[in-house]
C-alpha cells in the first residue's frame, strides 16, 4: 500500500487548515499616544472587532505630549514605516501630514456630519486628510466649593480672577493653596497660552496664510501672564508647569483656577480625586474689554499612506469616528464629542453636565495658525512664552523675536 | 613531469602549513584582504552617510514643503550665519565642552586614584565606578531633572535642612545651565575613572619604591611618575570625551528641553530640532556638517599633540 498520497494529502489539509483564517485575519496597529486613555479607546476597539471578524486590532501607545508624539511619527514616516496603519493626529498636524503626502484621503466623505470647526481642521485643499476623533478646547476649572465659601462669582475677565484669588488666598491663609495654574514650560500647551489673550483682544495671527501680528497685543498678553507670577497669583516655577501638572496639582486640591482642556474633568471627578463633586467649569475669561477667546483642541484619526491594509484601516476610522465612538468616549473618557446633537445626549450629560454648555465654546473656539510648518511657528511661540515666565527675556523683547521669526516662517 | 614533483616536493621541505601561504601574497595584499570587511562596514555607516550629510546640505529640502528638493548652493550655510540660535546653540556647546571636559578629568583622576587605593574587597568600589557609566544618558538626565526640580527635589531638600533657600534651577539660564554641567561631569567622570585606572596599574610598583628609597615624597612621585606615565590613557580619555561632548544631546534635552527659552539648547539639539521637529532635511544637514568639522579639528589638535609628545 503506497501512504504516499494519503500523508501528502493530510499534510496539504493541515497547512490549509492553519493557513485560511490567517489570511483572512487582518492585523491593524493604532497609534495612540498614552495620554489619550488607550485603555478606553479599547473597550471602542472591542467593539470594532466583534462586529468585523477576521480584523484584529493592536494598539501601540508611545509619546505623552503633542511634540513627542509630533517626533515620533515624524521618524516613522519619513522612513516610509508600514508598521502603523491608523495614527491619532493632533488638530494642528493635518496639513503637514498633506504636505507631506503621509495620510490617505478619504474620497467621498460627507463632513457636515461634524462640527464645522473639525469639518474644516480635516480638510486641506479640498482633501479629506483625517477624521475627528474627539473635540476639544481650552475652558477655565474653578474650585466650586471654595467659590461659594468666600462669595466670589466665577471671573469673567482676568482682572477678575485676580481679584477672586486675592480674595481667597487671603481669607484661606493657606501657603500651598495656588490662584491660577496655567502652562508655562515650552510645550504646545503654551502655544494657547499666548494666543488665548492675544486673540481676547480681538486680533488674529495669520489671516489667510499671511501673518497679522499685533505687536501691542502680543506685549499685552505676555505681560498679563507674568503678572500672574509677580502678584503670587500663580507659583514662581510656572515655567516648569505642562498641561498634566496642572492637571495632577488641580486634582490634589492646590489649585483655586486651572486652565486646561476637556480631559481632566474625568480624572477630577474620580475616587482618588481630592476634588470630585467640587469642581467647576466654564468659559475662560477675557481680557478686560475684551471678548474670551479659547484654543481649538482635539485630535484627528489619519490612515498612513504607507499601510497595506488600506481598506480595513479606512473602515476602523469611519468607525472610530462614528457617532457611536464619539458617544461611548464622551460618557467614559470625557471627551467632548464632535457630533452637535451630542452635547445634549442624556448619558453623556450624566457622566459630564457641563459638556452642556461646552458646544457653544468648541464652535466659537479659535484654531492655531493652519500650515505645513506649524512645529517652527509653535517652538517660537513656546519658548518665548518660556523664557518670558521664567524672567530671561522682557515681554517686550519676547514680542518683538516672536514677531521676528515668525516673519521668517511664514514669508 | 619529474621535474615538477621535483618542485612540489621543494616547496613542502620549506615545511609551510596552509594558512602561512597567505603570508606569501606580500604583507600588502595581506593587509588589504584583513581590512576589507571593516573598511565595507565603514564605508557603509559612516562614509557614505557622512557624504550624503555634505550633500544634502547643498539642497532645499523640506519635507513640509511638498516641494521636490532643490539645489541652492551655500543657502542653508549662509542662512546659519544670520541665524542667533545657531550662534547661541553653538555657544552653548563650546561652554558645556570647556567646563565639563576638564571637571571630568579632574573628578575621573581622583575617582581613579582613590579605586586604586589597595582596598581589601575591590568590586564595591569597581561598581560604584561602574553604574554612572553604565546608566543611559537619557536615564541620568531624567533622574537630575527630578533631583533639581524646584518643589520635589533632593537637591533643594537638602539645602533647606542646612537652612538655604532653595532656587528654582531651572528658571534661570545660568542655574539650569550649571545643573546640567554637574550631571554631565557626574555622568562622564567615570568613564575617565575607569581609563585612568587602567593606565594606573600599568605603572610598575617598583618606581614608587625606587622613589621611595630616594626620598621623594607623595606629591613629587605623582608629578614625576603618575602623571607622565598616564598621559596617552588621559590623551585617549580627553579625545573620547571631547567628541561626545560636542556631540551633547541627551541630559539637556531630558533636564530643560532647551530651556528657558534656548538658554541651555545644545547644537545637536538644534539639529535635532531642524531635522525630525522641522523636517527641513536642508538646513539640519548643513548644520550637522559644522558640527562634524568641529569634531575634526578637535580631534586633529589631539592628534597632534600625542605625536609631537612621541
Amino acid at each position: 500500500m503506497n501512504i504516499k498520497p494519503i500523508v501528502g494529502a493530510l499534510l496539504s489539509a493541515t497547512v490549509l487548515g492553519f493557513s485560511a483564517p490567517a489570511f483572512a485575519d487582518t492585523e491593524l496597529k493604532v497609534y495612540i499616544s498614552s495620554q489619550h486613555q488607550p485603555q478606553v479607546w479599547r473597550k471602542v476597539l472591542d467593539q470594532f472587532e466583534a462586529a468585523n471578524p477576521g480584523t484584529k486590532v493592536a494598539i501601540e501607545t508611545g509619546g505623552n505630549t503633542s511634540e513627542a508624539q509630533a517626533q515620533y511619527l515624524n521618524t516613522i514616516m519619513s522612513a516610509k514605516d508600514s508598521s502603523l496603519d491608523v495614527l491619532i493626529l493632533d488638530v494642528i498636524r493635518p496639513a503637514q501630514f498633506a504636505a507631506a503626502g503621509w495620510t490617505s484621503p478619504f474620497t467621498g466623505k460627507d463632513m457636515s456630519v461634524y462640527l464645522p470647526a473639525y469639518a474644516e481642521a480635516n480638510t486641506v485643499d479640498g482633501k479629506v486628510v483625517a477624521l475627528p476623533a474627539f473635540a476639544d478646547s481650552m475652558f477655565l476649572y474653578y474650585r466650586k466649593d471654595l467659590l461659594e465659601k468666600h462669595g466670589v462669582q466665577p471671573p469673567k475677565t482676568w482682572d477678575e480672577l485676580k481679584a477672586a484669588v486675592k480674595k481667597i488666598n487671603g481669607a484661606e491663609n493657606n501657603p500651598d493653596l495656588q490662584g491660577l495654574s496655567f502652562q508655562g514650560k515650552a510645550i504646545e500647551g503654551a502655544v494657547c497660552t499666548f494666543l488665548l489673550p492675544y486673540w481676547s483682544q480681538g486680533k488674529n495671527l495669520v489671516d489667510n496664510g499671511k501673518l497679522t501680528f499685533d505687536k501691542d497685543a502680543a506685549v499685552k498678553s505676555l505681560k498679563l501672564w507674568k503678572s500672574f507670577v509677580d502678584e503670587g497669583v500663580s507659583k514662581k516655577n510656572i515655567a516648569e508647569v505642562a498641561t498634566d501638572d496642572t492637571r495632577k496639582e488641580f486634582q490634589a486640591g492646590n489649585v483655586v483656577f486651572a486652565v486646561n482642556w476637556s480631559y481632566a474633568w474625568a480624572q477630577s471627578q474620580s475616587k482618588d480625586s481630592a476634588v470630585a463633586g467640587k469642581v467647576g467649569v466654564t468659559r475662560l475669561p477675557a481680557v478686560t474689554g475684551g471678548e474670551s477667546a479659547t484654543c481649538l483642541g482635539g485630535w484627528e484619526w489619519g490612515v498612513s499612506a504607507y499601510s497595506k491594509n488600506q481598506d480595513a484601516a479606512k473602515k476602523l476610522v469611519e468607525y472610530l469616528s462614528s457617532k457611536d465612538a464619539s458617544k461611548y468616549m464622551a460618557a467614559n473618557g470625557s471627551l467632548l464629542p464632535t457630533y452637535a446633537s451630542l452635547y445634549q445626549d442624556a448619558d453623556v450629560l450624566k457622566a459630564a453636565p457641563w459638556f452642556a454648555d461646552a458646544k457653544q465654546v468648541v464652535e466659537t473656539a479659535k484654531p492655531r495658525p493652519v500650515t505645513p510648518r506649524y512645529n517652527e511657528v509653535s517652538e517660537v511661540i513656546r519658548t518665548t512664552v518660556n523664557a518670558v515666565l521664567a524672567g530671561v527675556t522682557t515681554p517686550e523683547d519676547g514680542a518683538a523675536q516672536i514677531e521676528a521669526r515668525l516673519r521668517r516662517i511664514l514669508r | 613531469m619529474t621535474t615538477q614533483t621535483i618542485a612540489t616536493s621543494d616547496r613542502i621541505e620549506k615545511a609551510q602549513p596552509g594558512w602561512v601561504k597567505l603570508l606569501d601574497m606580500s604583507d600588502r595584499a595581506l593587509a588589504v584582504l584583513l581590512l576589507t570587511p571593516a573598511a565595507v562596514l565603514l564605508a557603509l555607516i559612516i562614509v557614505y552617510p557622512v557624504l550624503r550629510l555634505g550633500y544634502t546640505s547643498f539642497f532645499s529640502l523640506s519635507l513640509t514643503s511638498g516641494l521636490p528638493a532643490e539645489f541652492v548652493g551655500f543657502e542653508n550655510y549662509q542662512l546659519m550665519f544670520t541665524d542667533p540660535v545657531f550662534w547661541e546653540t553653538t555657544w552653548n556647546t563650546v561652554l558645556i565642552t570647556l567646563i565639563t571636559v576638564p571637571g571630568a578629568l579632574i573628578v575621573g583622576m581622583a575617582l581613579a586614584l582613590l579605586a586604586n587605593l589597595p582596598f581589601g574587597v575591590q568590586w564595591p568600589v569597581r561598581l560604584s565606578l561602574l553604574i554612572p557609566w553604565a546608566l543611559p544618558l537619557s536615564f541620568a538626565g531624567l533622574i537630575f531633572a527630578w533631583f533639581f526640580h524646584s518643589e520635589y527635589g533632593v537637591v533643594n531638600d537638602v539645602l533647606a535642612r542646612f537652612g538655604i533657600q532653595g532656587v528654582i534651577w531651572f528658571n534661570s539660564p545660568n542655574l539650569a545651565f550649571a545643573a546640567i554641567c554637574l550631571t554631565i561631569i557626574w555622568k562622564t567622570s567615570s568613564f575617565m575613572a575607569l581609563i585612568i585606572l587602567a593606565g594606573l596599574q600599568t605603572i610598575p610598583r617598583s618606581l614608587y619604591e625606587a622613589a621611595d628609597v630616594d626620598g621623594a615624597g607623595r606629591i613629587r612621585q605623582f608629578l614625576e611618575i603618575t602623571l607622565p606615565l598616564l598621559k596617552p590613557a588621559i590623551v585617549v580619555a580627553l579625545i573620547f570625551r571631547t567628541i561626545t561632548a560636542l556631540q551633547t544631546f541627551d541630559i539637556p534635552y531630558m533636564m530643560t528641553g532647551g530651556g528657558p527659552g534656548t538658554s541651555t539648547s545644545t547644537l545637536a539639539m538644534y539639529i535635532h530640532q531642524n531635522t525630525v521637529s522641522f523636517l527641513d532635511l536642508g538646513y539640519g544637514s548643513a548644520l550637522a556638517v559644522v558640527m562634524f568639522a568641529l569634531s575634526m579639528c578637535v580631534t586633529a589638535v589631539y592628534l597632534r599633540i600625542i605625536r609631537t609628545k612621541e
